[in-house]
C-alpha cells in the first residue's frame, strides 16, 4: 500500500472469468480497475463482496498468470462471491502476510500435500516448481479429497502429471466410479514414504489434516524446520490491528500464513 | 506551574469552545459522568472520579463508518473535521490513550485516528484522590503523571496548577488567566503498585494452567471488560448495504466473544472461556509488551469496577507472583 493512502479502501476489481472447480469451489480471475498487486506465492488478499462483507483468501496463481482464487462457498462472504459472475464488481486489498521462501528450497525435493480447499496456496508453488524444474528436485503432489468432484483444479491434473508425481487419494468411501485410492491424506503419507533427505514437505488443509500430516511426517524423520504449512484464521483487518488471528504473540496476517512446524511448536496456542 | 483560579475557569473554557469543541467529563445523571460535548461550561466536572467509557471513542469510536462505496460515485469517506480540546483526562485514560497509539499509528497507520489524535489536545487532569481498584502506579505513572497529556492541570485549593507540555498544550492555555503560582504541588494519593515486570517474566510458563479454566468458570463472557477498557482495541468490520452500494463500518469488539475466532466453516481453535479470558490477559501482559514495549493495561481499574462476576486483574496478577497460580 502506498504510504499516505488509507490502508482499509479496497482496490476495485472486475471479474472477468469465473470456472466451477467442484460443486462448491470457483476460481475467480479478477482485473484491476486501477493499481496494482505485487504479491508472492504464500501471501493472501482482502477481497469485499460490498454490502455483504470481507474475507481474506490466498493467491491461487502466480503473479505472471493473474489474479486468481479459488473460493469455496462456505459462510456469508463467500456465497455473495459465488452468486457474481463476469463483469461484476470486488473490492480487494493486501497482498498480506509473509511468503513462501521458494530461492531456500531450491535444490531440495518437494512434497506438496493439500486437503480439499488446501489447495488454494499450493497450486502457485506446483505451478512454480514444475516451470522451474531444474531448479528444483522431485516434485511429489499428494492431494486428497471427499469425492472424485470435490478435486479442485482437476483440468489441470494431466500438467501436473506430466511435471510431478501426482497422487490422488478420496475419503470416505463410496464412490463407484473412482479406481484410485481410498485413503485420509495422512494415510498416504504414511503409505508413499517420501525420504526426509534433502526434502521439504508443504502441506494445507483442514487443520486436523494438517495436525496428522506433521505427525506422519516426523514419524518418517522430518524436522520440524523441513515441514511447512500455511495456516488460516478469522480475520478483519490483515495488518494486524484487530486482534482476530493472534495464536500466542503471533498474528497469522503478518508473522504467517506460512510457518514451518519448527515455528509452530514455539506458538503457544492452538491454530 | 503557574495557576489558574476557579474563578478564571469558565473565561478559559469559553474560549476553548470557541475554538474547537470541547469534550470535558460531565454528569449525565446523578453519579454518571460520561465524556460528553459540553455546551455550558458549568456543566463541567473536574471534580469526578471516574467515567464508565473511558475517552477512547473519542479517536476510536464504537461505531464508524469507515467507507461508503456505491459503483456510480465510488468511495465517499467520512469527513474528520475541526479541532478539540479533551479536557480532565486522568493519567491512567491518557496513558490508555498513548497506548492505543501504538497499533493505530503503527504502518500502516489508520487515517481517521491518525487525523483525529492530530485534531485533538488532551489536557489532563492530577487525581486528587485515589479509588480502591485504581493500580496505574504499576505502569510507570501516577495520580499526578502529567507525562501522556498536552497540558495538565492539578487541583489544589481555590483553582488549579497549570503546566503545558506540548505546543499543542502551549496554545490551548494560551487564552487562559494565569497567575505565578507560589502554591507547591500536592503530594499525590497512594496508589498501590504490583511488579507486573516480574508478572510478565513467569507467565509464559503458567499458560496451561489450570488456573486459567477456575478463573474462566464465573466469566459470562459479557465483554464488559473490554468495552471499558482504555486499551482494548479489538475491532470488526462489517458491511451493510445501502440503495446502490455498500457502508463499511467498524466497531469495537472482544477477544471474549465466543464468535470471535470461530471460521466459516465452524472450526474455532479457541473454543473454552478459559482460553479466551487467557488470551486477554496475555496480550495485556505479554504480546503487547513483546510487540510495543509497554503494558496493554493503565491500571485504571474500570475492569475490576464494572466486571459483574468481581473477576478482578489485580488478583490475578498478585496470584500469579504469590506462585497460586501454578500447576499444582
Amino acid at each position: 500500500m502506498p504510504s499516505g493512502s488509507d490502508p482499509f479502501l479496497p482496490l476495485l476489481a472486475e471479474i472477468s472469468e469465473v470456472r466451477d472447480l467442484t460443486p462448491d469451489i470457483k476460481l475467480f480471475k479478477l482485473n484491476l480497475r486501477e493499481g496494482r498487486i505485487d504479491y508472492r506465492p504464500g501471501q493472501f488478499a482482502i477481497i469485499s463482496a460490498f454490502g455483504v462483507g470481507e474475507a481474506p483468501f490466498t493467491f491461487a496463481s502466480l503473479p505472471e498468470e493473474g489474479l486468481e482464487f479459488a473460493i469455496r462457498k462456505m459462510g456469508t462472504v463467500t456465497s455473495a462471491l459465488h452468486d457474481l459472475g463476469p463483469g461484476d464488481l470486488v473490492g480487494i486489498r493486501g497482498p498480506y502476510g509473509n511468503a513462501f521462501p521458494l530461492e531456500e528450497y531450491k535444490g531440495k525435493d518437494i512434497i506438496i500435500i493439500g486437503g480439499g480447499i488446501g489447495i488454494a496456496p499450493l497450486r502457485p508453488l506446483i505451478h512454480w516448481f514444475i516451470k522451474r524444474k531444474g531448479d528444483y528436485g522431485d516434485l511429489l503432489i499428494i492431494y486428497g479429497a471427499r469425492t472424485p468432484r470435490d478435486f479442485a483444479f482437476s483440468h489441470e491434473f494431466e500438467d501436473w502429471a506430466r511435471g510431478a508425481r501426482l497422487e490422488l487419494a478420496i475419503d470416505p468411501p463410496g464412490a463407484p466410479e473412482w479406481k484410485g485410492r481410498v485413503a485420509l491424506v495422512p494415510a498416504v503419507v504414511k503409505e508413499l514414504k517420501p525420504s526426509p533427505r534433502g526434502s521439504i514437505a508443504i502441506t494445507c488443509g483442514p487443520p486436523i489434516m494438517i495436525h496428522y500430516v506433521i505427525q506422519e511426517l516426523k514419524a518418517l524423520g522430518f524436522s520440524p524446520g523441513q515441514i511447512v504449512t500455511t495456516l488460516e484464521a478469522k480475520m478483519k483487518c490483515g495488518m494486524g490491528k484487530c486482534m482476530r488471528c493472534n495464536v500466542g504473540n503471533k498474528y497469522v496476517c503478518k508473522d504467517g500464513p506460512v510457518f514451518t512446524v519448527e515455528q509452530i511448536s514455539q506458538l503457544l496456542e492452538e491454530f | 506551574m503557574k495557576f489558574l483560579s476557579n474563578g478564571n475557569l469558565r473565561g478559559w473554557l469559553e474560549s476553548l469552545m470557541g475554538m474547537g469543541s470541547l469534550i470535558a467529563p460531565v454528569d449525565l445523571e446523578p453519579g454518571l459522568t460520561l465524556f460528553s460535548q459540553v455546551r455550558d461550561p458549568g456543566e463541567v466536572n473536574l471534580e469526578y472520579e471516574i467515567t464508565p467509557i473511558p475517552p477512547k471513542d473519542l479517536f476510536f469510536p464504537s461505531s464508524e463508518a469507515l467507507f461508503r462505496f456505491s459503483p456510480s460515485r465510488g468511495y465517499e469517506i467520512p469527513r474528520i473535521e475541526g479541532e478539540t480540546f479533551l479536557l480532565g483526562v486522568h493519567p491512567c485514560d491518557a496513558l490508555g490513550i498513548r497506548l492505543m497509539d501504538f497499533p493505530f499509528l503503527s504502518p500502516p497507520a489508520d487515517p481517521r485516528y491518525e487525523e483525529r489524535r492530530r485534531r485533538t489536545t488532551i489536557i489532563g487532569l492530577g487525581c486528587v484522590k485515589a479509588r480502591p481498584e485504581c493500580f496505574c502506579t504499576s505502569f510507570g505513572i501516577g495520580p499526578l503523571d502529567p507525562s501522556n497529556a498536552d497540558a495538565f492541570l492539578v487541583p489544589v485549593p481555590g483553582g488549579f496548577l497549570v503546566e503545558a507540555k506540548t505546543g499543542k498544550g502551549a496554545r490551548a492555555l494560551a487564552s487562559a488567566k494565569l497567575k505565578e503560582a507560589s502554591i507547591p504541588i500536592p503530594k499525590p494519593p497512594e496508589v498501590s503498585a504490583i511488579d507486573v515486570e516480574a508478572v510478565r517474566k513467569v507467565a509464559l510458563s503458567l499458560f496451561d494452567s489450570p488456573y486459567w479454566g477456575r478463573l474462566a468458570d464465573r466469566c459470562l463472557s459479557c465483554k464488559v471488560c473490554a468495552y471499558v477498557c482504555p486499551s482494548c482495541y479489538c475491532f470488526d468490520i462489517r458491511d451493510y448495504p445501502t440503495r446502490d452500494g455498500a457502508e463499511r463500518v467498524r466497531s469495537w469488539d472482544s477477544c471474549q466473544s465466543p464468535l470471535f475466532t470461530r471460521q466459516a466453516s465452524g472450526y474455532d481453535p479457541r473454543q473454552t472461556k478459559a482460553s479466551r479470558l487467557r488470551n486477554r490477559f496475555y496480550h495485556k501482559f505479554s504480546y503487547f509488551p513483546d510487540e510495543f514495549g509497554a503494558f496493554g493495561c493503565t491500571g485504571c481499574g474500570r475492569c475490576v469496577r464494572y466486571c459483574p462476576v468481581n473477576i478482578d486483574i489485580r488478583e490475578t496478577l498478585s496470584a500469579i507472583l504469590r506462585g497460586e497460580a501454578r500447576i499444582a
